[in-house]
C-alpha cells in the first residue's frame, strides 16, 4: 500500500461515532474513505456548511455547492449554510470536535507548521483557516511523510518554519508511525508493519518516548 | 413602493472605478466570484488595483485573470497560492501582501467595516504572527491587548470604496439572495463596501425573495447587473470538474 493510503487509513481510526470534522485537503481527505463501520460524522467544510455529503453524480453537480477546494459535493440531510464569519468563528470557539490536517514539519511541544514556505525571499502559500482550525479544534491530528526527500526527519525538536498552531498537536500519524504528543516529548504508540522501534530511532529528530501498550500498526 | 430601479448594465455600474482602486470581491476559491465584473476590469484594463479578498481564487478563472493581467498591486487577503497566476506575480514581487492574516480575521476585519465598528480583538495567531521579522513589511507593529486575561490583536476593520459580490438573484431595490455555498463572504463584503456592485444570476420583481430570506438588504446594495445564468454557470463548472478529473463525464 503507498505511504498516503497507509496514513489514510490509520488517521480515519482517530474518528468517533457522532464527531463533528474538518478534513483538510490531499491524504487527510482520503481518510473518510475508510471509516471503521459504524462511525457516522457530520463533516465542516470551511467555506460555510455543516453536513457535506460525498461527491454528486456528474449531472446532480452544482455549482453553488461547493467544498472548500470548490470540489462538488452534495448536502445531507440536516445539512447547515452559513456565512464566512459563522464558519470561521465556530473553527475559532471550539465547535469542531476534531481535525485531520496536513503537516510540512511537528514538534515535540506539538507545535504544527504547514502554511509557510520560502520561496524567492517570499512566504508563501498563506494561512487560510488553518490558524483558526488548529486554534480552537478540540483535538487536532497532523498527518506527513516521517522524513523528506532527502531521508531528514520532520518530526522535530522544535520546528523550523513559521508556526500554524502552538502546542496544539494532540497526535501525530506518519507513514512510519503513530505518535502522542506528551509534555515536551513525543509518545511512540504505534509502528507500521515491519517498521521497528529502532528504524523510529533513526529517522525522528525529536525526543520520543515508548509507549506502555506499544504496538504495531492495524490497518 | 416607486423607488427607482438599481438594475443597469455592467459598464454603467463600474464606470466609477479608475485605475488605483482599492477593491473588496467576495468569493471562496472561485465558488461565488462576480466574473462578469472582473472582466469589466480587465477589457477597461484597471490597473494597480488594491484588492481585498479572502484568497486570490480559483487558477485559470474569475480573480485570476486580474493577476494574469497583471492588474493587482497589493492583496489583502489570507492566502495568495489559490492561484498559479497570483503565485507567479507574487513570487516576481508584482504584488504587495503586507501581512497574511488567519482567514477568520480577515472575514471579521471586513465584518467589522460591514457593521460600523472600528476593529476586532481576535486571540487567533498571538505569539506567533507578531514575531519578531516574519512579515517585514508591516506599516505600523501588532497590536496586542490583553482581555479578561486573553491576549488579542486588536485589528483594524477593513472597508473599501468599492465591493463587487455575486448573488444568487436580485430584485430592483437591491435586495439579493444568495444560493447555498456561494454566499460565503459575500454578504459582509457588501456591507463593508460604500459603493457595492451586485452580480447576480437573476433579477426577479419585488416581493419574490421573502424577506427572511434576504441574505443582504437593498439598502446596502447601489447597483445590481446581470452576469451569467445559474443554467450557465453550472455548465461552466460541471464541464471544468469534469476536465480536471474531480467528475466523470456524462454518458
Amino acid at each position: 500500500m503507498d505511504e498516503r493510503e497507509l496514513i489514510a487509513r490509520r488517521a480515519a481510526q482517530e474518528l468517533h461515532d457522532g464527531e463533528l470534522v474538518n478534513l483538510g485537503f490531499g491524504m487527510p481527505t482520503q481518510a473518510s474513505n475508510y471509516l471503521p463501520e459504524g462511525v457516522n460524522l457530520t463533516f465542516h467544510s470551511e467555506n460555510g456548511i455543516f453536513g457535506v455529503g460525498p461527491k454528486p453524480k456528474t449531472s446532480e453537480s452544482d455549482a453553488d455547492i461547493t467544498n472548500a477546494g470548490t470540489e462538488p459535493v452534495t448536502l445531507l440531510p440536516g445539512a447547515a449554510i452559513m456565512d464566512l464569519c459563522t464558519s470561521l468563528g465556530a473553527m475559532r470557539r471550539g465547535t469542531l470536535d476534531v481535525t485531520i490536517l496536513g503537516a510540512l514539519e511537528v514538534d515535540q511541544l506539538g507545535n504544527i507548521s504547514n502554511w509557510a514556505v520560502n520561496r524567492n525571499g517570499l512566504w508563501w502559500p498563506g494561512i487560510g483557516g488553518a490558524m483558526d482550525l488548529t486554534y480552537g479544534t478540540k483535538k487536532v491530528i497532523a498527518c506527513l511523510a516521517h522524513a523528506d526527500k532527502k531521508g531528514n526527519s520532520k518530526i522535530l525538536k522544535k520546528v523550523t518554519l513559521p508556526k500554524t498552531g502552538a502546542k496544539c498537536v494532540s497526535t501525530i500519524i506518519t507513514d512510519k508511525a503513530v505518535f502522542d504528543v506528551g509534555d515536551n516529548v513525543l509518545i511512540l504508540r504505534e509502528t507500521a508493519p515491519g517498521v521497528t522501534v529502532e528504524d523510529i530511532r533513526a529517522i525522528t529528530e525529536a525526543d520520543f518516548i515508548v509507549a506502555d501498550d506499544f504496538h504495531e500498526m492495524v490497518l | 413602493m416607486m423607488a427607482k430601479s438599481k438594475v443597469m448594465s455592467i459598464n454603467e455600474a463600474l464606470k466609477p472605478i479608475t485605475s488605483n482602486a482599492t477593491i473588496m470581491m467576495g468569493g471562496f476559491v472561485g465558488a461565488g466570484e462576480p466574473t462578469c465584473c472582473i472582466d469589466w476590469l480587465v477589457e477597461n484594463e484597471i490597473k494597480g488595483i488594491t484588492l481585498i479578498a479572502n484568497e486570490p481564487g480559483l487558477s485559470g478563472f474569475g480573480k485570476a485573470k486580474l493577476y494574469k493581467h497583471g492588474l493587482v498591486k497589493e492583496l489583502i487577503a489570507s492566502h495568495v497560492g489559490t492561484t498559479a497566476e497570483s503565485t507567479e506575480e507574487y513570487l516576481k514581487g508584482n504584488i504587495l501582501i503586507e501581512q497574511f492574516y488567519p482567514m477568520g480575521t480577515w472575514a471579521e476585519k471586513v465584518r467589522a467595516g460591514a457593521m460600523g465598528l472600528g476593529g476586532v480583538l481576535v486571540p487567533v495567531g498571538v505569539g506567533i504572527l507578531d514575531e519578531e521579522g516574519l512579515f517585514p513589511n508591516l506599516k505600523e507593529p501588532k497590536k496586542v491587548i490583553n482581555v479578561n486575561g486573553v491576549d488579542c490583536f486588536a485589528e483594524p476593520a477593513l472597508t473599501a470604496p468599492f465591493s463587487i459580490v455575486k448573488a444568487w438573484r436580485a430584485d430592483e431595490l437591491g435586495n439579493l439572495q444568495y444560493r447555498y455555498s456561494s454566499m460565503n463572504c459575500n454578504p459582509i463584503v457588501a456591507m463593508a463596501g460604500e459603493y457595492t456592485i451586485a452580480e447576480v444570476e437573476e433579477i426577479v420583481p419585488v416581493g419574490t425573495i421573502p424577506p427572511e430570506c434576504v441574505g443582504t438588504a437593498a439598502p446596502f446594495v447601489n447597483a445590481v447587473v446581470k452576469g451569467l445564468s445559474l443554467e450557465e454557470h453550472n455548465k461552466i463548472y460541471r464541464d471544468h470538474w469534469i476536465k480536471i478529473g474531480k467528475l466523470k463525464p456524462e454518458v
